[in-house]
């Protein structure tokens, strides 16, 4: 049967597949992802649910009057950022559909009209974080380019307390594993000079007191992090489908 | 005065025949089955929407009314067999066990209710094959008796799926109407089992929630402090896992626009109202016509629900279509009314 709506097709393909000792990598290797969802993950919600910012997940009753009205959806035309849709994933637990959108749930710009027209008092912008957060801090997003340039930003402005976008730079190209040709380095450090930033390396600058600060700041992070991280890994992991 | 025939002893006749009496009119209830209270007796009826009081406090008093009191005369296990018009009234043989006995009545109220549409017409939804597919009326006796268990192997169950619109809202079984109640009940009963076992969760496959009125509050408190969850889109067919053990809903999740296979423990059937036998013979019996659907037919049903339009003939419950409880004792006071003023003039 030919698929008409291309747009539903997910392709999964591995890297190397054999089959009986015979080698049938290629085209051969190439697998339609089943569309039937057998998951209902009530970890999700409840763990949305038990966020201060969450709280009001459960109010929501898929009208779309957010999303109506999202200024990343309709007027950016972001279409794939619909927060009315992330709450519904949640709400009932399709966890790998709402894997796919780890990354675009951070679009959102917090313009808080969705909060102010939801008739049923839900904090979108506020649920629609904790979403976030709660792929994020599971583990269970897959870690995307977005993800390493926020945490290389996050390790160098924790080193000296001010930002070093040169050192940035080197770091995210290698996290990446990337080269930026020479000519384009010359133009990007050019203009960093002369906009008088390019303080980099032995030159940096750092803030002042900064050693004694950056302990408590990192300490606090970490330990929010770890907090995130081990209360949204211990939700209840239910729903698989079972023989 | 000849009696008032009320025909049916379920909420609504009940509430009639206990007007009437309180009105001093000589009233003759009679009942096909061997108890009162209709349906929810039947079914043990739990708690009722929407301020969750239990069934037998609504009915218990109106039951206890009708009793004994001396000017109702009560015939359980009986029916009408016969009737003819005569002078103002009816001529009416009433065959009780082994007796027929001829009875001049000088109005008749049908209060004849209605059946829960008998699931095993859903064949897809294997309700009669597999145990652990319960109509909804029988879930209401297992949490009336808090032993809400599957019936397979008599185990707690961890996840419970109601299907709504169960022969209701259906052209294929010649159902095509709403049966009010489907909603707020399988809410109610999603609820009750939240509230004294938080561990098994609960999922509502809906069309629409039509939960009308103040009933609203019921459906928004289920979602926002019972948890309660509602997934979009009508099950096409229930299986069982490949142990056999679960059961699997396969449907279409229309908000996520893609199929779902997904396993349950129990599954509960949100079954239609259908007109109740005694609706069917009351209109043979007493020439009121009746509509498509089959209920009778008030005369101007936008207007009231009690009037059949046809000399000292009128309605109460859901004999005319879907009820609730409290509109059906309210007509049961209106029509006991009517009755009276025909009867007396």
């Amino acid at each position: 049967m030919p698929i008409v709506e291309k747009s539903l097709v997910r392709v999964k393909r591995t890297e190397k597949l054999e089959l009986d000792g015979i080698d049938v990598s290629g085209d051969w290797n190439t697998f339609l992802e089943s569309r039937v969802q057998t998951d209902l993950d009530v970890g999700i919600v409840d763990w949305v649910r038990s966020q201060p910012q969450g709280d009001t997940i459960d109010r929501c009753w898929q009208c779309g009057t957010c999303t109506a009205g999202c200024c990343m959806h309709t007027d950016y035309g972001l279409e794939e950022f619909n927060p009315r849709y992330f709450i519904y994933l949640a709400q009932i637990g399709y966890e790998e559909e709402l894997r796919r959108y780890a990354q675009t749930i951070w679009r959102c710009v917090s313009c808080n009209k969705c909060v102010e027209r939801c008739p049923k008092g839900v904090k979108v912008e506020e649920v629609v974080h904790t979403i976030g957060t709660y792929l994020e801090a599971s583990g269970r997003a897959p870690e995307s380019p977005a993800d390493r340039f926020d945490r290389a930003y996050t390790e160098n402005l924790l080193d000296r307390g001010i930002l070093d976008e040169a050192g940035l730079f080197r770091t995210y190209e290698r996290l990446e594993g990337r080269k930026t040709p020479v000519r384009e380095l010359l133009r990007m450090g050019t203009s960093l000079l002369l906009s008088g930033r390019l303080h980099t390396g032995p030159l940096a600058h750092r803030t002042k007191g900064w050693r004694r600060m950056r302990p408590v700041l990192k300490g606090l992070l970490d330990e929010d992090l770890r907090q995130r991280r081990e209360s949204a890994q211990a939700t209840r992991p239910v729903g698989r489908r079972e023989p | 005065m000849n009696p008032i025939l009320v025909l049916g002893a379920g909420p609504a006749g009940l509430s009639a025949a206990a007007e009437l009496a309180s009105l001093g009119a000589p009233t003759l209830l009679v009942e096909k089955e061997s108890y009162l209270g209709g349906n929810p007796t039947r079914w043990h009826y739990s708690l009722l929407a929407p301020d969750l009081r239990p069934a037998e406090e609504i009915l218990g008093p109106l039951i206890q009314r009708v009793e004994h009191n001396p000017k109702i005369e009560l015939h359980t296990g009986s029916l009408i067999a016969r009737a003819e018009p005569e002078g103002k009234g009816y001529r009416v043989s009433l065959q009780s066990k082994d007796t027929v006995q001829t009875r001049e009545v000088s109005a008749v109220i049908l209060a004849t209710g209605f059946d829960h549409f008998d699931s095993r017409r859903k064949f897809e939804y294997g309700y009669g094959h597999f145990p652990d597919v319960l109509d909804f009326k029988e879930l209401e006796g297992m949490i009336h008796d808090d032993k809400v268990l599957r019936p397979s192997d008599g185990k707690p169950p961890r996840r419970i799926a109601w299907i709504l619109c169960v022969g209701s809202r259906d052209i294929q079984i010649g159902n095509p109407w709403c049966c009010r109640m489907g909603c707020v009940v399988s809410i109610k009963q999603a609820v009750e089992i939240r509230q004294k076992h938080p561990e098994i969760d609960a999922y509502i496959y809906y069309m629409d929630v039509r939960t009308y009125g103040l009933w609203e509050d019921l459906y928004w408190k289920s979602m926002q402090e019972y948890g309660v969850k509602f997934i979009r889109g009508r099950i096409g067919a229930v299986s069982l896992t490949e142990g056999g053990k679960r059961l699997i809903a396969t449907g279409e999740d229309t908000i996520l626009s893609r199929p779902t296979e997904v396993p349950f423990d129990l599954i509960v059937l949100a079954s239609g109202m259908e007109p109740g036998t005694g609706t069917k013979e009351a209109s043979e019996l007493f020439h009121v016509p009746v509509g498509p659907e089959g209920f009778l037919t008030p005369k101007l049903s936008d207007m009231n629900t009690i009037d059949s339009g046809l000399p000292g003939i009128y309605f109460a419950g859901a004999a005319t279509g879907p009820k609730a409880i409290p509109d059906a004792i309210t007509e049961g006071m209106g029509a006991a009314l009517r009755a009276f003023q025909y009867a007396r003039e």
